[in-house]
């Protein structure tokens, strides 16, 4: 085996396990963050979809007027995004239509980014045939086999999927992002793994580096006592261990981040209680891997369709999907509801102003959001009548460059037509159809 | 196949190195006759050389040998010595050096020439004088070794596998879950909804998983429309290395393997069942259609796995599962009881990082060298050590994840953890640093084991197996981690630590005891299945044959025929005889149906082999002895495998046979061909058989120095074709298999079959002696000479009184490596 081989499958066996994955010495200079004088960074545009389950209060979030030319109207649960208000764009009208096999949630969640039919399978839902998993890829994933296939546009992980107390389960209510045809991708909810495939080689270039010196004079120790035959053996050994040293000290200056990554805790405990710690730890994260150009794509997925997270932190004991099936007229369910739904407004505001003070690499004076295109989404327009219509797309930032400030109303066109404005805005303007091709007749959505 | 380039090849990679003097070659690996040997020629008083040797030697040895034996490059690069006597060598001299024209050098000049090398270098006594014998040099971990260490080490604190849960019922008196068998646990279950355990309709053991039950269910009781199975148990790995699976089902099913085995188990939902840990194939959503799972994983050969097996049909038309496998050297196959076992198994940590491979040029695998890509993959294997150990740190240290001060108890976990590691107790320094110093510097406990992981994995004391003894670190350590390096090729045991702190390694019983204990052992068997794999040639071949020719031989075939040798030799091997000679004389080989169809025993008698036997025996079930006649078949020397092994894809190859016989089961040393040449057939008369063949092709002088010898043992195997089938024809042409071969001492013998080499080898001390050799290099990894000139001689003696028990042998060797002063003593009692 050569050594070139070696290094070459071991590294991609790393980024394929996410352990270690910045290579621990040698720099790949392809994979780093590209340079920021180049003309690709002037062009960069980011996608990042965060979801959140069990439907929205409408009453809550949509505004009382539509128009492409009234000034959008921040509604209760989007205050935390205010400030913003000049760089979002509110979708009503565009619904899930895709039906056939599986549960509206099922559905809900696995054709929200898919926008194609689940496969028939073994999973019963609450009501419904059994199901499988969706029968297609998804916006994310489709937009990033796009960047990856130019090379002004690839990244080292070309996406990367967050996940946020996701419960540890495989099943359509848990995934919405998917690689193809029955290869759902599973989101990484653990901020100390993400840590580690994101900066792993970083980090144990630094554990290596803490403890050569006690290597070093453990050697010594060893040596002492050899014949001078198998001294040259330890001798050779400790020219390793100082080429090894070297290499480190090479590589520190090398792989030197745009961005330092962020302090995470690796072992904080994936408990429901510590959600809205790990909920930052993502975002920190994530913003990160944007910001040194690691990927262009990603998602943050908050549990999962018919989740059931005790929010407790918000003083909400309920279970999520349980409160979301009760009628409007139970106030205190409605406003717990309110407060779930505005405590994930405040989680995506964070990401958002994360992204807004972070100046966007080689360009003066701009900020990463202005080349980044948020998209909040929900499984179901709304909890109690788990309705796939009217589901709060809530847009935020310019890297797509459709026009902002303002909320439309489609009234009732198939949320296909809206991935394939989106394909399109990225820059894959080839795509003729997303999804289930039947929806995708009428072509992108006008959002300019 | 070229005939000079598979002799480079096999040159490499030999069990022996070819030491040559004078076209033969002399050396520990290929040990002359007993009656020849050096010991009893060794003078006891001091002997004058005459002047007349030392100037034949300049004259007509000095060019190609060197001055004094060292060997000259690009001529004869190896040194001279060995343990002929001065009669043997004479005898040698005379009949082949010089090379070229070996009349130069006869008579009395042989002798004075013999008798001059003798003295000066050749001699083990020589060696000894001149400080020319080899020496015990110091060895790094090889890769298996380091694998295993890391494996034992953190499976030393990895808490034994709890009994499989399911609901034992105490009245129930057959419960199988209380005895172990071959195959997994099986659990059928009716479902209900989300509960697909909801009702335990059967229990059995299922030996292969393969079933298609249509439209039905397993069993009766169990409606159509929706149940579960579960498996359970282990998976054995007999080899290290890449492991495939797939699963074909239109259903869903989880596939556990190597997870943590805490016993506990969760209800068996759609969610995860055994909570928390990762599934190696998540195939639990089906899709309406048939699939295949795939997945691939690095094992550890030696070890079992926990593994176990979800299945669920819900509302799906039909159902079925069968699982496949394919092994190192093996083919794919439906997973069953051969590698499956009801018995729990706790997770054992496998170091994947790949390493470069260890030195063999010696013929052997030896941690003599080191280098940029070993000393980093030592690097990332620490590193992957410590995260496998931070993760499952509650468990390995033994305390409950909700523990909140731990500092004392990870001090405690990283002593210990470096006890082991090194082999000895701490020195005060190093105590100091791994509690205190590390701790302090850390930001938190976790930190601090992490660095001492991997301080404790890169530091020499784990890295070197034989490292001068630190001051104060008591013998019995020393000696502990040789015997267990020596058997196992991994660290000590806690009952060999046990013995060794207090004090229980002292005595050439106690060692001894010791040593016999350790034999009983998984890492034994699996450390001499490798020595076979050395000694048989087994690595790395390729076996494919000429398709239009045996269609039947496919790679099924060929992994059938590699588990019916592998079995053999474990048989035979781990009997209460151990016998060395029935490996070379047993009359059996372990077929199942499918090699009995190519390989009958009627066949053999037949003259129309190609015809179905008739037989009312009935069909066996598995790899069951079947016995051949005695005069054809005779132990691993006909075994298919190795047949099919040392032939052409479409014929028999007698020189790579010939070469194997004369080389690993007759002992005697092969120096590379003198010229290339190369066999290609088309360049013979198409009637030619291949005997007549290699005949003419070997026919020049040069070649027939050692073609005299190789030849006829290759052609004894002629009746068998390129797969090791019987044959009594080849090209249309009676197979004659008879000729005269020259012995070592001189001897003609008439060989005509595997039988005759067998009977020959098993009571020669040449082959004898190769086989102590060989084994010793294998489990000591260095040269026997360096623990005493006479240790081959030792062993071997032992071995004949012993009535050539291998468990002894080895148990013997591996006492002896322990250097022990008083074993030495013991053992040069019984000097010859």
């Amino acid at each position: 085996m050569t050594l070139s081989h070696y290094n070459r499958r071991d590294f991609l066996r790393e980024l394929g396990i996410g352990a270690a994955a910045l290579p621990f010495l040698a720099g790949l200079p392809s994979l780093r963050a590209a340079n920021s004088s180049n003309t690709a960074a002037l062009s960069r545009k980011r996608l990042v979809i965060m979801f959140s389950p069990n439907g929205t209060l409408p009453k809550e979030l949509w505004p009382n007027q539509f128009g492409a030319d009234i000034p959008l109207e921040i509604k209760s649960i989007l205050r935390p995004l205010d400030p913003y208000r000049e760089q979002m764009l509110l979708l009503k009208g565009v619904n899930n239509k895709i039906r056939g096999d599986g549960d509206g949630h099922m559905r809900g969640m696995s054709c929200l980014l898919t926008a194609t039919e689940l496969n028939p399978g073994n999973i019963q839902g609450g009501s419904d045939t059994p199901a499988g998993w969706a029968s297609g890829l998804s916006i994310d994933q489709q937009i990033r086999n796009f960047f990856q296939s130019r090379k002004e546009t690839r990244t080292r992980f070309g996406s990367l999927e967050f996940g946020v107390a996701v419960p540890n389960r495989a099943d359509p209510w848990t995934r919405m992002c998917y690689a193809g045809d029955d290869k759902p991708i599973a989101p990484l909810d653990n901020p100390g793994q993400m840590f580690q495939k994101l900066y792993g080689g970083a980090q144990d270039r630094e554990s290596i580096a803490g403890i050569l010196d006690y290597v070093r004079e453990d050697l010594r120790r060893a040596t002492r006592k050899l014949s001078s035959e198998d001294r040259a053996l330890l001798e050779e050994h400790m020219q390793l261990v100082r080429k090894l040293e070297q290499d480190i000290e090479a590589a520190r200056n090398q792989n030197e981040l745009t961005h330092p990554e962020p302090e995470v805790d690796p072992d904080i405990e994936l408990v429901n209680d510590n959600t809205p710690a790990i909920s930052r730890m993502q975002i920190d994260l994530l913003v990160n891997a944007l910001a040194n150009d690691m990927t262009r794509v990603a998602s943050l997925q908050y549990m999962r369709s018919v989740g059931q997270a005790r929010m407790r932190w918000l003083d909400v004991q309920e279970g999520h999907h349980s409160l979301s099936h009760e009628p409007d007229k139970n106030l205190k369910a409605y406003e717990k509801l309110k407060r779930i739904n505005l405590w994930f407004a405040g989680e995506l505001a964070y990401l958002v102003k994360r992204l807004a003070d972070t100046p966007e690499p080689g360009r003066v004076g701009g900020n990463m959001l202005d080349h980044t295109q948020i998209i909040w989404v929900n499984e179901l327009g709304k909890g109690n009548s788990h309705t796939l219509s009217n589901i709060p797309f809530v847009l935020i930032g310019g890297g797509a460059g459709f026009k902002t400030n303002r909320a439309l109303d489609f009234k009732g066109v198939p949320h296909n037509r809206l991935w394939l404005s989106l394909a399109h805005a990225m820059g894959d303007e080839k795509l003729q159809s997303f999804g289930t091709e039947k929806f995708s007749v009428d072509g992108p959505l006008d959002l300019s | 196949m070229h005939y000079t380039n598979a002799n480079k090849q096999r040159g490499k990679t030999q069990l022996i190195r070819l030491f040559s003097f004078l076209m033969l070659i002399l050396l520990w690996a290929a040990p002359a006759p007993a009656s020849l040997l050096a010991a009893d020629a060794i003078p006891e008083t001091p002997v004058v050389l005459n002047d007349s040797g030392a100037s034949i030697y300049k004259e007509k040895c000095a060019n190609c040998h060197g001055s004094d034996g060292q060997g000259v490059d690009a001529e004869y690069d190896e040194p001279l010595f060995g343990d002929r006597s001065i009669k043997a060598l004479t005898r040698l001299i005379r009949r082949t050096m010089p090379e070229d024209e070996p009349e130069n050098c006869v008579g009395e000049e042989a002798h004075q020439v013999a008798e001059y090398i003798f003295h000066e270098f050749y001699s083990i006594k020589a060696r000894m004088k001149k400080g020319l014998n080899p020496r015990i040099e110091l060895s790094r971990l090889t890769v298996p070794q380091y694998r295993n260490a890391v494996a034992d080490l953190i499976g030393h604190f990895t808490p034994p596998a709890g009994k499989l849960s399911g609901k034992k019922k105490s009245d129930d008196k057959t419960a199988s879950s209380d005895s172990i068998e071959a195959g997994l646990q099986a659990r059928y279950f009716q479902s209900k909804g989300m509960s697909k355990a909801n009702k335990l309709h059967l229990e059995r053991n299922d030996r292969y998983i393969d079933f298609d039950f249509g439209e039905g269910s397993p069993t009766e009781a169990i409606t159509a429309d929706q149940f579960s199975i579960t498996w359970d148990g282990s998976l054995k790995a007999e080899e290290t290395g890449y492991y495939e699976f797939r699963i074909h089902t239109q259903n869903g099913i989880r596939l556990y393997l190597n997870s943590e085995n805490t016993g506990k188990r969760g209800k068996l939902r759609d969610d995860s069942s055994l909570a928390g840990q990762a599934a190696l194939i998540d195939g639990w959503v089906s899709s309406g259609k048939m699939r295949k799972h795939s997945a691939r994983v690095f094992l550890l050969g030696g070890h079992r796995y926990p593994l176990r097996l979800e299945f669920f049909k819900y509302k799906e038309k039909t159902a079925s599962i069968k699982m496949e496998w394919k092994r190192p050297h093996g083919a794919w196959s439906v997973f069953d009881h051969h590698f499956s076992s009801t018995a729990p198994a706790s997770r054992t940590f496998v170091v994947e990082t790949p390493f470069p491979a260890d030195d063999r040029s010696l013929g052997y695998e030896r941690g003599n060298a080191i280098s940029q890509e070993w000393h980093s993959a030592t690097t990332h294997a620490a590193l992957a050590s410590a995260v496998e150990i931070i993760n499952r740190l509650p468990l390995l240290a033994g305390y409950r994840k909700d523990t909140t001060e731990t500092k004392d108890l990870l001090k405690d976990f990283v002593i210990r953890f470096a006890t082991l590691a090194f082999r000895r107790p701490l020195t005060r320094d190093e105590d100091q640093m791994y509690r205190e110093s590390l701790f302090s510097k850390a930001a938190n406990p976790e930190a601090a084991v992490r660095w001492a992981v991997l301080l404790i994995l890169k530091s020499p004391s784990f890295l070197y197996t034989n490292l001068p003894a630190t001051e104060d670190t008591p013998n019995d350590f020393v000696i502990a981690a040789k015997l267990s390096f020596a058997l196992w090729d991994s660290i000590p045991d806690q009952t060999l630590i046990n013995a060794a702190r207090n004090g229980k390694l002292t005595t050439s019983e106690q060692i001894t005891s010791q040593a016999h204990r350790m034999m009983n052992n998984p890492r034994t068997r699996t450390k001499l299945q490798r020595f076979f794999n050395h000694w048989l040639e087994l690595e790395e071949r390729d076996l494919a044959k000429d398709k239009d020719m045996f269609p039947e031989y496919d790679e099924t075939t060929i992994s059938d025929l590699r588990y019916s040798l592998n079995l053999f030799l474990e048989q035979t091997v781990w009997s209460e005889e151990s016998d060395y000679r029935q490996l070379l004389l047993a009359d059996h080989l372990l077929l199942n149906e499918s090699l009995l169809d190519l390989y009958h025993p009627d066949d053999e008698n037949s003259e129309h082999p190609k015809s179905k036997p008739e037989s009312d025996a009935p069909p066996i079930a598995d790899f069951e002895p079947v016995v051949f006649s005695p005069e054809r078949r005779a132990g691993v020397l006909t075994h298919p495998y190795l047949l099919s092994a040392f032939a052409y894809h479409n014929n028999s190859s007698p020189i790579h046979r010939g070469v194997f016989l004369t080389r690993n089961i007759m002992g005697r040393g092969l120096r590379p061909p003198p010229k290339a040449v190369a066999f290609k057939n088309e360049e013979f008369a198409p009637d030619f058989t291949m005997r007549e063949k290699i005949t003419k092709l070997t026919r020049d002088t040069t070649c027939m120095a050692c073609h005299s010898f190789i030849n006829p043992l290759g052609f004894a195997l002629e009746n068998f074709d390129a797969v090791g089938r019987w044959r009594t024809r080849d090209n249309n042409k009676p197979v004659n298999s008879l000729s005269e071969y020259i012995t070592e001492s001189g001897d003609t013998l008439e060989v005509q079959s595997a039988r005759d080499i067998a009977d020959f080898a098993v009571s020669n001390e040449s082959a004898h002696k190769a086989f102590v050799t060989q084994m010793f290099h294998h489990l000591v990894m260095q040269s026997p000479y360096a623990y005493g000139p006479y240790s081959v001689d030792q062993l071997r003696k032992k071995f004949a009184e012993n009535n050539f028990n291998i468990q002894s042998l080895v148990s013997d060797i591996a006492v002896l490596a322990t250097g022990h002063r008083q074993t030495e003593l013991t053992l040069s009692e019984s000097k010859p």
